[in-house]
């Protein structure tokens, strides 16, 4: 167990600094972010006198080295746009991304899981064919229109809840909806394909035959072991959930940190982009190893030394 | 259609369910921006959405009136000593918001701050004529430019004053988080990413606000700024283009608010090299572009096709050169002239940031006249290297849209036409004469006769061809008040409300 998490942390520092790396390259490929912070009438001589400030006039080797050694101290710098430090901007964004990945969490396994359930258990029922289809809209619609939609229809039409913005609970049940359902259709097929399969073992079949009844065989047996794929589906799909909102948050004006990504690209904030990665690299290992912990829990014949049944 | 009359009474229950709401809380005004603020600092920075903000809290050296006059704001009167001083005196009522007297320090002070190149205000270049400003007494101060200067004044415009003792106490960073200025609103509280609150300064020396309190948010979707007007959400929002400004005229509670900006919309040519260094061929362009299907086919937004690089609302609008006429017939027949030469690929340098849709109408004119045109698209910060680079690299073709923020010739024409300018492709010792009496020549007749002579220069030689000024479009709720003006301010003071 010990030597398994050492050998994963190992891992996780050789892939972070791997993932910094290479956004610290990649990005200063891409040009110079000098160009887009003054306005057209700048002379040259602005223009130098800002790369100078920003410390971009120096040879990339030199930059590299000096982002490793602040990086080390724990010192993302400062955003070359707002001109404060990136650790702000970023610690002002997380807990609106938190929040909706929590919300679309909910709306996604909350709704995805016992759907997946029904549909498994009860799946030659009529009614399970119009779930399926509900599923498959959810999946099939893009966000930007269902959110849309969801905008007209509860905020401009009903009235029921405020259109766009962050602030109280009413806030978040829009986004939560319109980023949650696309996440919920993957749990839900998910589970149905895990469930189904182990509703087709011989276990399953034998405790019938002794005549245990459906919900005691489903909390039992079945819910334990179609577990594992949920899992591993989850950890993915929490990691997308804090990663992928961009659009949802956009629609929405959610002040999250997948908008905050966007903008810090296309105006070229380097830092503010290297600060995002580096939490978004530590959040998607850090998942992955709690799911990989989970295994063991839920099926004690995962063991943690990297050998799986 | 049974949808959309549902729509329409929703929208009527909808609003008249706010509307109680709306008469009783009038004191907030809700203003749906596209980003946040990058900063509060009026000098740490240079975008709209920052600016629509803070020009609110700072008070600024001089102001526009809503017809475009420069008038008095913290200077009360101003007179030229010399070529090179100018003297102004400074209103004596007027105190930060922490209660500190603003003097002719705090203006030194301001003008030090943004000329330093240590300090590296991305508006640097919009003031580093001025090489010095010194205080007389407390409400006087001399500014002097390292030359003859005529545009420091619509420059000083945009100089925002900052308190001395609120700076060098607190720091830029901590002042860029919580700016203190003597504006008619007061900055509240700014949750990143969220909004940005003022209240009204009840002290306030000139006009108060009509509204106790402003909030801007940052909604970056336009159709969510829509909705958020359409459900009164929000009261005005900012950037709309031409299809949801029609969209807007067919809401019970709101309306398309147009103004025609000092933005120019032109056509570069890199006249350097062949084929475009003949004047045929560009001549032949400037005849190719339906300039008038541009702007009422393609943008139908307000915009107004101009003959000369600049704009009606531009010092140096001479007003009296046609556009060229749309002819693609003779631009064959100019094309033939050339011959072979004509064929050579061009590239069409553009940025998702322009309107695609002229790009590639452009495009098709040009290819349908026979030139061999190729859109290259790049991002933004690419595009604009690409544009102050050597004649040799630059692209052969750019559409591209030109503001000083300054609303004069001098602005849009020095940098474009004047030789050995980063942004020019064009080297000429009349066009450099003339350009260089318009920049240094405090005579108004006479800077007005050099600006006269280029736009003729232009339209003769066509270095580049001026296509429009540009309009912009938002969205106001049926009460608001509001007259938008050339130089996309948005002063909360100059705005009313009446249901």
């Amino acid at each position: 167990m010990v030597l398994f998490i050492l050998r994963r942390l190992g891992q996780a520092l050789i892939a972070i600094f791997g993932v910094m790396t290479l956004v610290f390259f990649i990005q200063r490929l891409t040009g110079d972010p000098t160009y887009l912070l003054v306005p057209e009438t700048a002379t040259q001589a602005d223009i130098e006198a800002m790369r100078r400030s920003l410390g971009l006039d120096q040879p990339i080797i030199v930059q590299y080295m000096s982002f490793l050694r602040d990086i080390a101290q724990f010192d993302f710098g400062r955003s070359y746009v707002q001109r404060i430090p990136v650790t702000t901007i970023i610690a002002s964004r997380l807990p609106y991304t938190l929040q909706l990945a929590g919300g679309a969490l909910l709306v996604s396994f909350g709704l995805g899981v016992p759907l997946g359930v029904v549909m498994a258990l009860w799946r030659d029922r009529p009614a399970t064919k119009l779930l399926t289809g509900f599923v498959f809209a959810s999946q099939s619609m893009p966000t930007f229109w269902s959110g849309i939609l969801f905008i007209l229809f509860f905020a401009v039409w009903l009235g029921w809840l405020p259109p766009s913005g962050a602030g109280g609970i009413e806030n978040l049940i829009l986004p939560s909806f319109a980023l949650g359902l696309l996440s919920m259709a993957t749990f839900a097929r998910v589970t149905r394909t895990a469930m189904l399969d182990e509703l087709s073992k011989d276990y399953v079949r034998s405790a019938r035959a002794r005549g245990v009844a459906t919900p005691r065989l489903f909390w039992r047996h079945l819910a334990r072991n179609a577990a594992i794929p949920v899992i591993s589906v989850a950890a993915l799909e929490i990691s997308q959930l804090l990663a992928g909102a961009v659009i949802v948050e956009t629609v929405f004006a959610w002040p999250g940190l997948g908008l905050l990504t966007v903008q810090s690209i296309v105006s070229r904030d380097f830092l503010v982009v290297q600060g995002i990665v580096l939490i978004g690299a530590f959040v998607t290992i850090a998942l992955n190893f709690t799911a990989d912990i989970l295994y063991s829990v839920v099926d004690p014949r995962i063991r943690l030394d990297g050998s799986r049944p | 259609m049974v949808w959309k009359a549902g729509l329409i009474g929703a929208i009527a229950v909808a609003a008249a369910f706010a509307a109680p709401v709306d008469a009783q809380a009038k004191d907030v005004l809700t203003i749906d921006l596209v980003n946040e603020p990058s900063s509060l600092d009026p000098h740490g920075q240079w975008n709209p959405d920052s600016y629509y903000v803070y020009r609110n809290v700072f008070d600024n050296m001089v102001t526009r009136d809503n017809d475009g006059e420069i008038v008095p704001q913290v200077a009360e009167s101003w007179e030229r000593l010399s070529d090179t001083e100018v003297q102004f005196n400074l209103r004596d009522d007027i105190t930060f918001h922490d209660g500190e007297p603003l003097t002719a320090e705090d203006v030194v002070y301001s003008v030090e701050r943004i000329t330093d190149p240590e300090f590296a205000s991305p508006q640097l270049g919009q003031f580093d004529k001025i090489v010095k400003a010194e205080a007389k007494d407390d409400q006087t101060v001399v500014l002097t430019t390292d030359g003859p200067y005529p545009v420091l004044l619509p420059q000083l415009v945009k100089l925002s004053i900052v308190p001395k003792h609120v700076v060098e106490e607190v720091g830029a960073e901590e002042f860029n988080l919580k700016p203190v200025g003597s504006g008619p609103y007061v900055f509240e509280e700014w949750r990143r990413g969220v909004q940005v609150t003022l209240t009204r300064n009840e002290d306030y020396w000139g006009d108060k606000g009509a509204f106790a309190t402003a909030v801007f948010r940052a909604v970056p979707d336009a159709a969510t700024r829509l909705a958020d007007l359409q459900s009164g959400a929000a009261d005005l929002v900012v950037t709309l283009d031409s299809d949801q400004a029609r969209q807007l005229e067919t809401y019970p509670n709101a309306k398309p608010l147009i103004v025609q900006t000092e933005r120019v919309g032109y056509f570069a040519m890199n006249s350097t090299k062949a084929p475009l260094d003949d004047v045929r061929i560009r001549r032949a362009i400037a005849l190719a572009i339906d300039k008038e299907g541009i702007v009422e086919g393609i943008l139908a937004g307000g915009e107004q096709v101009v003959g000369e690089l600049v704009s009606p609302a531009h010092f140096g609008w001479v007003g009296d050169i046609e556009p060229f006429s749309y002819d693609p017939e003779e631009a064959k027949s100019l094309i033939a002239e050339v011959g072979e030469a004509a064929k050579t690929p061009m590239k069409l340098a553009t940025s998702p940031v322009f309107d695609q849709k002229i790009v590639q109408a452009i495009q098709q004119m040009l290819t349908e006249v026979g030139l061999n045109v190729e859109i290259e698209m790049t991002d933004m910060a690419t595009w604009l290297r690409n544009q102050q680079v050597s004649n040799e690299e630059a692209p052969m073709l750019t559409f591209s849209r030109w503001s000083c923020a300054c609303q004069d010739a001098d602005g849009i024409m020095f940098p474009l036409l004047r030789s050995g300018q980063s942004w020019s492709r064009w080297s000429s010792d009349e066009v450099d004469a003339l350009l260089d009496r318009g920049r240094s020549s405090l005579d108004e007749a006479e800077r007005l006769e050099a600006y006269g002579a280029l736009h003729e220069l232009v339209k003769e030689e066509v270095p580049l061809i001026p296509l429009y000024q540009a309009a912009i479009i938002y969205g106001g709720n049926e009460a608001l008040e509001w007259m938008p003006t050339a130089n996309e301010s948005m002063f909360l003071n100059r705005m009313g409300w009446s249901e």
